[in-house]
């Protein structure tokens, strides 16, 4: 399983540049262009993740999030959930570097191989920040009625996490 | 809402320093974390690069407007009424595939603009829209990917097949409760109700 996911990515890229190629692209130029947009989409976030950082930084630091991740324990365990997710699953909604925060604290708390942090990069990986996402497309749209739309991106986002760590239990 | 989100997490966090005496040990932590954005940033930045130059070489060799037309009809069955908004819709969610986040989004605001019946309600193709977006089918969550490698993962590309499976079954959830939730919350009924 480990080993196929291994060379498959590196498989997964020679096609694509052997595709590319044939389709008569220029790769280098196209590669440049695209790794160009990495460096000012990471500054465009880091003000938002140095605040994120910073409050659960002194969360973190002060006992507060353990507190927190205690009281949600009992109703999570009965779910079959690592209290060490709770941050994480209540701020994925709402904000994708404050997940990418969160992630980090978990990964560094509980080890990035860990069933935890492998739950947990699962978890950010397969959900949206559904707040964020209605609030750029309804706004765009000027639409205050959103019916169905948050109710039904909750119930798919709380699938998706939970599938992911019910397969990550059992793979 | 993220002003009471990261104002919440500070004050209590700084509380409960206080509440211990320790006040320098706050201010501490709160500039370790503002450093730590900034070595995170800097250890993202090469995988960024390599993730967003190759899915940039993908955009280039057409295969996302490839995905666009091969998703066209199953969607266009999950969203009956999109017409010319069907393009950018799948667009939208082709880039969305590829990782391109940022070529995604303006698909996603043209298609919603092209939705939009101008009275403010959101349409059924407008919310099975945004619950599929929600479900974040992505091809390879590079940036996961590139944090796990940033925090010493020894198999970062573990996640990537569960994160697939799990991405697949946020989208079926996505369309089932979509076609659930449309019947039962039809607008004209509510409209019919006073307004609440």
């Amino acid at each position: 399983m480990r080993k196929t996911a291994e060379l498959a990515v590196p498989c997964g890229i020679v096609l694509l540049l052997v595709y590319a190629v044939v389709k008569k692209v220029n790769i280098y130029k196209a590669f440049v262009e695209g790794a160009g947009q990495a460096l000012p989409e990471l500054v465009s976030i880091l003000p938002s993740l140095a605040a994120m950082l910073a409050a659960i930084s002194v969360l973190r630091g002060s006992g507060a999030l353990d507190i927190l991740t205690r009281a949600l324990a009992p109703a999570l365990a009965k779910a079959g959930i690592d209290s060490e997710l709770a941050p994480l699953l209540i701020l994925r909604p709402f904000s994708g570097s404050a997940s990418l925060a969160m992630l980090r604290d978990t990964m560094l708390v509980c080890g990035a191989d860990s069933a935890t942090g492998r739950a947990a990069s699962v978890m950010v990986g397969s959900t949206e920040t559904i707040f964020y996402t209605m609030a750029v497309y309804f706004g765009a749209a000027g639409v205050n009625k959103t019916r169905h739309a948050l109710p039904a991106a909750l119930i798919s986002g709380a699938v998706g996490a939970a599938v992911g760590i019910l397969l990550i239990r059992i793979m | 809402m993220m002003m009471w989100i990261f104002g919440g997490m500070t004050a209590i966090g700084i509380a409960f320093y206080i509440a211990d005496g320790q006040g320098a040990e706050a201010l501490a932590a709160l500039l370790s974390g503002c450093s730590q954005a900034v070595e995170l940033t800097l250890s993202l930045a090469g995988a960024y690069m390599l993730w967003m130059g190759l899915m940039n070489i993908a955009k280039e060799a057409g295969l996302i407007d490839r995905l666009a037309k091969a998703v066209q009809k199953p969607l266009g069955r999950l969203m009956p009424n999109a017409g010319a908004a069907m393009a950018p819709i799948t667009l939208n969610l082709a880039a969305n595939f590829f990782g391109l986040g940022n070529a995604a989004t303006p698909f996603g605001v043209a298609a919603m603009k092209l939705l939009s019946r101008g009275d403010g309600i959101a349409s059924d193709d407008m919310c099975m829209f945004i619950a599929l977006n929600s479900s974040a089918v992505e091809l390879l969550p590079t940036t996961v990917i590139a944090l796990r490698t940033a925090c010493g993962s020894e198999n970062p590309y573990d996640i990537v097949l569960p994160t697939f499976i799990a991405s697949i079954a946020a989208a079926a959830a996505a369309i089932f409760s979509c076609k659930l939730l449309a019947v039962a919350k039809k607008p004209r009924l509510s409209a019919r109700r006073t307004q609440a």
